[in-house]
């Protein structure tokens, strides 16, 4: 009875109350101009993990870049003709400019090592140092290009139609600012060359800066949408605000604290407002109550006291349930995950605070003459809202055993829908089919190799150069070959294929010995002779100085994060079948996407499952009853199957934003049953209704709190369907369904269920 | 009026007299780094060592023999002895101002000795931070040189001089170049980007006197972006030895003389 006493206080003294929540709120607002935002997804994994340690190593080893812009130019005439190139020098030699771009290895036509014999002559240089202009000249590059492997399906594509520029950037430059005086370059240039811009940094930041920028645009028009059905429901603007405002100081809170602690924004906490929102939704129950108490009573302050006495118990344990439901989140292992579920567990917690104390207050500030108009419409009987409830929970009550068995039919052909359902992640695919990121991705995957990037390190323990050796070598090859003939591998090369270019290039181009030679000290020689004159990162990006690993470098034409993992386990396979001294370890950005995203997703999918059996305690502990709890959990579970089921059928894939959206559906659709549930049981053990009869009675009063709150939710929500990245839509769609659903199990479903079951559940029979 | 003038040129006339200009102290650091008497020996020891610490090493004996005045023409010729799978290696440069030097190398694996291109002055040297250019020198012609200020370096007098390439062949927009006044050897080069950003740093760490000539026994390239770079170091030098002209020819590279190469 502690917590009643705060609403009694707040009635009391409602001034104080709310100078004192918003001097609160102003508290944790002077924390926000020292607001960090880290979009990075790499930094989902702290930088110890085995990953991460790993990929640094990797790159410092092999002189590698984390992060590669890829400039993608097209001529449908074609790239070799004097006009492209000097385009080609031109917008080379000006990226190279610009700050944040490791300019020493941009690789484009002007800067890529070529390796070629002439006239007796080993030449190795630049591909392009003078731009062709006659035929002759022009014939001659073309010849150049196409004739040495190591470019085909890298800077020029089997029709010669399209040839990149591969920008790395230094460590900690942004990926957009980067691309976007890339974008600015290309957009000086005139003529029938089409431009695309396109790589990991690219999508990654842009989706950043995308994001935050939606944050700022939609939370706010998804709560004036919310306000201003708030404001059709109840009629009074200043009690829509007051809701507005709890969700609003809770928000501000709970980020506030964030800050606070010194966390920076992540991808995942800056969807907490939102969260926030749907669950600050919740309040809706106490003004639905207040609403039809005061109708009955005529007097503010009683209503206010009745209202909370009706609704305290199951607002008390809703919060409970979902801050135990994000709560179980701090107990995983990615850092995000459990800033995530702390900052919304700790903004739930907040919600009901002011829920029993700043809400009654502000109550206490309205005119009594405008609830007297505002309650009209607050009847069970009379309302068309709560007719249309109560017709719904008939169907559910009188045609149990139907409802019963068209939901146990929805329920297989979820599960079949479920067993559908494909893991994976693709970062460029949270862009829209027509985004500019994800066209340019799509031209480049098209005609080049690809633009995401894994690695495939040989290691071999022995101490004597072993990579020198001509079986490595033709190991590393071998390899190659077989990867190649995965659909998403575009192009692999290695320090074999440099070898064999040398070798080829020194007995005068003759094709027969385009093979690694036969002997260590050959390719010690070769490799030597190549590194006299090339730049030294074209040897240092394939093998390290002691030759004792080697770095083959596969091209991805997509950024599923599957594709790394068909990638590991080819070279896998081909360890198996020709056993050597290497050992073969993946590596790269790709690398890291299929970990941070099979790490992430299992995090959070290992959290819901935690948090489903929180829940149920937690509903044991409320009903105090094992049945009962069973009861009001079938629409959640029901809710999450459909969901899935259907995910499952439509072919979408299971991506992170939607296992972390699984969460959410957690905390919604068990609050309508609790509220279900508590005020189904208070209503018998109040009046002398019989079960349909409270049955009814419940679907149509606290029922319409439910179906107010999901409306409420929906409306606001479906906003979101218009966003330009794909997990804003999933988001939107998502909870729109989900609070639909879970409002209509819980009207019908769990009505048929309790009649279905009545012998179960009530002692001593049914009345 | 007459008398006027007169007093003005002799006011100024020891000022021009005295000054030197940038192109010549480039010059004569020319002659003193790269030119140093008729023919000069050295077992180099090169060291390149990578942003985490690895280490590649090159070990090679190197001739040259000059012709005609500092500035003009020189022939090199070079004897690997390390990393071990390239020993026997060879390599000789024929290197002429104004003109692509001539080049040869002989692979020992294959026993052949090709011809290879020099287009590229600005490429890595044997792998190292330093650029053909840097070892054998630029063209003074190439760039337009300014003394930006004269400053003690290490307790040298020095002038500062800003070289400016007159045509975008190299990868810094320019170099700043410490030049000790006394013996005009290099103390410090800096290389600017073309986004005007220092990249890259040569210093010479010892200079020992060898046959009366001052010569840079230890010397470092650093390369700042990538955190590579690179550590040379001559051991046995030695100036004036009569190295004979025959020895720069194909036959030699494949069968180096003993008593030149140990």
């Amino acid at each position: 009875m502690k917590k009643f006493s705060l609403v009694e206080f707040s009635v009391e003294h409602p001034k104080l109350v709310v100078i004192l929540s918003v001097i609160v709120t102003l508290l944790f607002m002077t924390q926000f101009p020292k607001m960090k935002t880290d979009t990075n997804p790499k930094h989902m994994l702290p930088a110890t993990s085995d990953v991460r340690v790993w990929n640094d190593e990797v790159d410092s080893t092999f002189g590698l870049y984390e992060d590669m812009i890829v400039v993608g130019i097209k001529n449908e005439n074609g790239v070799v003709n004097t006009e492209t190139l000097n385009k080609i020098k031109k917008i080379t030699d000006d990226i190279v400019r610009i700050k944040g771009v490791a300019s020493r290895d941009v690789n484009s036509f002007p800067t890529i090592t070529n390796v070629t014999a002439e006239a007796g002559t080993l030449k190795v240089a630049p591909l392009m140092t003078n731009i062709p202009k006659i035929d002759t000249e022009l014939k001659k590059f073309r010849k150049d290009l196409f004739d040495n492997p190591l470019f085909l399906n890298r800077i020029i594509s089997k029709d010669g139609k399209t040839t990149a520029i591969y920008v790395p950037l230094e460590k900690g430059a942004n990926g957009k600012e980067i691309a976007d005086k890339i974008r600015e370059i290309l957009k000086n240039e005139k003529g029938d060359e089409k431009y695309y811009v396109a790589g990991d940094p690219v999508a990654r930041d842009t989706f950043g800066a995308e994001m935050f920028k939606l944050m700022a645009v939609f939370a706010p028009i998804a709560g004036m949408v919310m306000l201003f059905v708030r404001y059709l429901m109840f009629k009074d603007l200043f009690l829509s605000v007051t809701l507005m405002m709890d969700a609003m100081m809770s928000i501000v809170w709970s980020m506030g604290l964030l800050i606070a602690l010194g966390f920076p924004i992540h991808i995942m906490s800056s969807m907490a407002p939102v969260f926030l929102m749907a669950i600050a939704t919740d309040s809706m129950h106490i003004f639905n109550e207040f609403y039809f108490c005061y109708k009955e009573k005529r007097n503010k302050k009683v209503a206010i006291i009745e209202t909370m006495h009706a609704v305290g118990r199951p607002v008390r344990y809703t919060a409970l349930a979902t801050a135990a439901g994000f709560g179980v989140l701090l107990f995983m292992s990615i850092i995000p995950v459990k800033v995530f579920g702390g900052l919304v567990a700790f903004g739930t917690v907040a919600l009901r605070i002011l829920s029993f104390s700043f809400i009654p207050a502000m109550f206490m500030f309205v005119k009594e003459s405008h609830l007297d108009r505002a309650s009209q419409g607050e009847d069970i009987t009379a309302g068309s809202g709560s007719k249309l409830l109560r017709t719904l929970a008939g169907a559910g009550t009188h045609k149990a055993g139907t409802t019963v068995v068209i939901g146990l039919i929805l329920f297989v052909i979820s599960i079949i829908g479920i067993s559908k359902i494909v893991v994976n992640n693709n970062l460029v695919e949270w862009f829209k089919k027509s985004n500019e990121v994800r066209v340019a991705d799509r031209e480049i995957n098209n005609a080049l190799g690809g633009t995401s990037l894994g690695y495939v390190v040989a290691i071999s323990e022995s101490n004597n150069e072993y990579i020198k050796t001509p079986e490595a070598m033709r190991y590393i090859e071998g390899i190659q070959r077989h990867l190649e003939k995965l659909p998403m591998v575009g192009k692999t090369f290695s320090v074999a294929d440099y070898v064999k270019r040398i070798n080829r290039v020194l007995h005068d181009d003759d094709p027969k010995y385009d093979t690694v030679p036969d002997t260590k000290e050959a390719v010690g020689q070769y490799l030597f002779l190549f590194s006299m004159s090339a730049k030294p990162s074209d040897l240092d990006n394939v093998v390290d100085p002691s030759f004792k690993k080697a770095n083959i470098w596969v091209q991805l034409k997509t950024w599923d994060a599957g594709a790394m993992k068909e990638v590991i386990k080819a070279a896998d396979e081909y360890k198996k079948q020709n056993p050597l001294p290497l050992k073969l370890k993946p590596a790269g950005i790709a690398y890291f996407n299929l970990v941070w995203n099979h790490e992430v997703l299992w995090d959070m999918v290992k959290g819901f499952v935690l948090a489903l059996v929180v829940v149920f305690v937690i509903l044991v502990f409320n009903f105090r009853s094992f049945k009962w709890a069973v009861v009001s959990y079938v629409p959640l579970i029901f809710t999450v199957l459909l969901i899935y089921g259907v995910i499952g059928f439509s072919g979408k894939r299971f991506d992170m934003p939607i296992s972390v959206l699984s969460c959410l559906s957690l905390g919604m659709a068990v609050d309508f049953a609790i509220h279900f549930v508590s005020r189904l049981k208070q209503r018998l053990g109040e009046s002398k209704d019989s079960l349909t009869d409270a049955l009814l009675w419940t679907a149509a009063r606290p029922g319409k709190g439910i179906m107010r709150n999901a409306v409420l939710f929906a409306a606001a929500f479906s906003v979101m369907m218009l966003a330009p990245l794909t997990p804003y839509i999933t988001v939107g769609a998502f909870i729109v369904s989900m609070m639909l659903l879970s409002a209509i199990m819980t009207i019908v479903y769990l009505p048929a269920l309790i009649v279905l079951m009545r012998g179960w559940l009530f002692k001593g029979g049914p009345r | 009026m007459i008398r006027y003038l007169m007093f003005l040129v002799i006011v100024l006339l020891p000022v021009e007299a005295l000054a030197i200009s940038a192109e010549d102290v480039m010059k004569k650091s020319q002659a003193a780094f790269l030119y140093q008497g008729k023919d000069f020996k050295a077992r180099v020891i090169m060291k390149l060592i990578s942003k985490g610490g690895a280490e590649r090493i090159r070990e090679l004996t190197m001739l040259r023999k000059n012709y005609g005045e500092p500035g003009g023409d020189q022939k090199f010729f070079m004897y690997f002895f390390q990393p071990a799978d390239v020993k026997d290696m060879t390599f000789m440069v024929y290197k002429y101002p104004a003109k692509d030097d001539d080049r040869w190398l002989f692979v020992p694996a294959i026993n052949m000795v090709r011809r290879i291109a020099a287009q590229d002055k600005a490429s890595s040297f044997v792998g190292s931070d330093f650029t053909y250019e840097d070892v054998s020198g630029r063209d003074i012609h190439d760039d337009t040189h300014a003394i930006v200020k004269e400053e003690k370096l290490g307790g040298k007098d020095c002038y500062v001089i800003k070289s400016t390439p007159k045509a975008a062949d190299v990868d810094y927009s320019y170099k700043l170049s410490w030049i000790d006044k006394t013996n005009f050897l290099p103390s410090k080069e800096e290389y600017y980007d073309r986004k005007g950003e220092l990249y890259k740093i040569f210093s010479a760490d010892e200079i020992k006197n060898i046959k009366g000539f001052p010569t840079v026994t230890k010397r470092a390239m650093k390369n700042l972006q990538s955190g590579h770079r690179t550590e040379v170091a001559y051991i046995k030098s030695d100036y004036n030895i009569g190295i004979e002209d025959s020895l720069f020819s194909e036959r030699f590279l494949k069968q180096p003389p003993k008593k030149w190469v140990e």
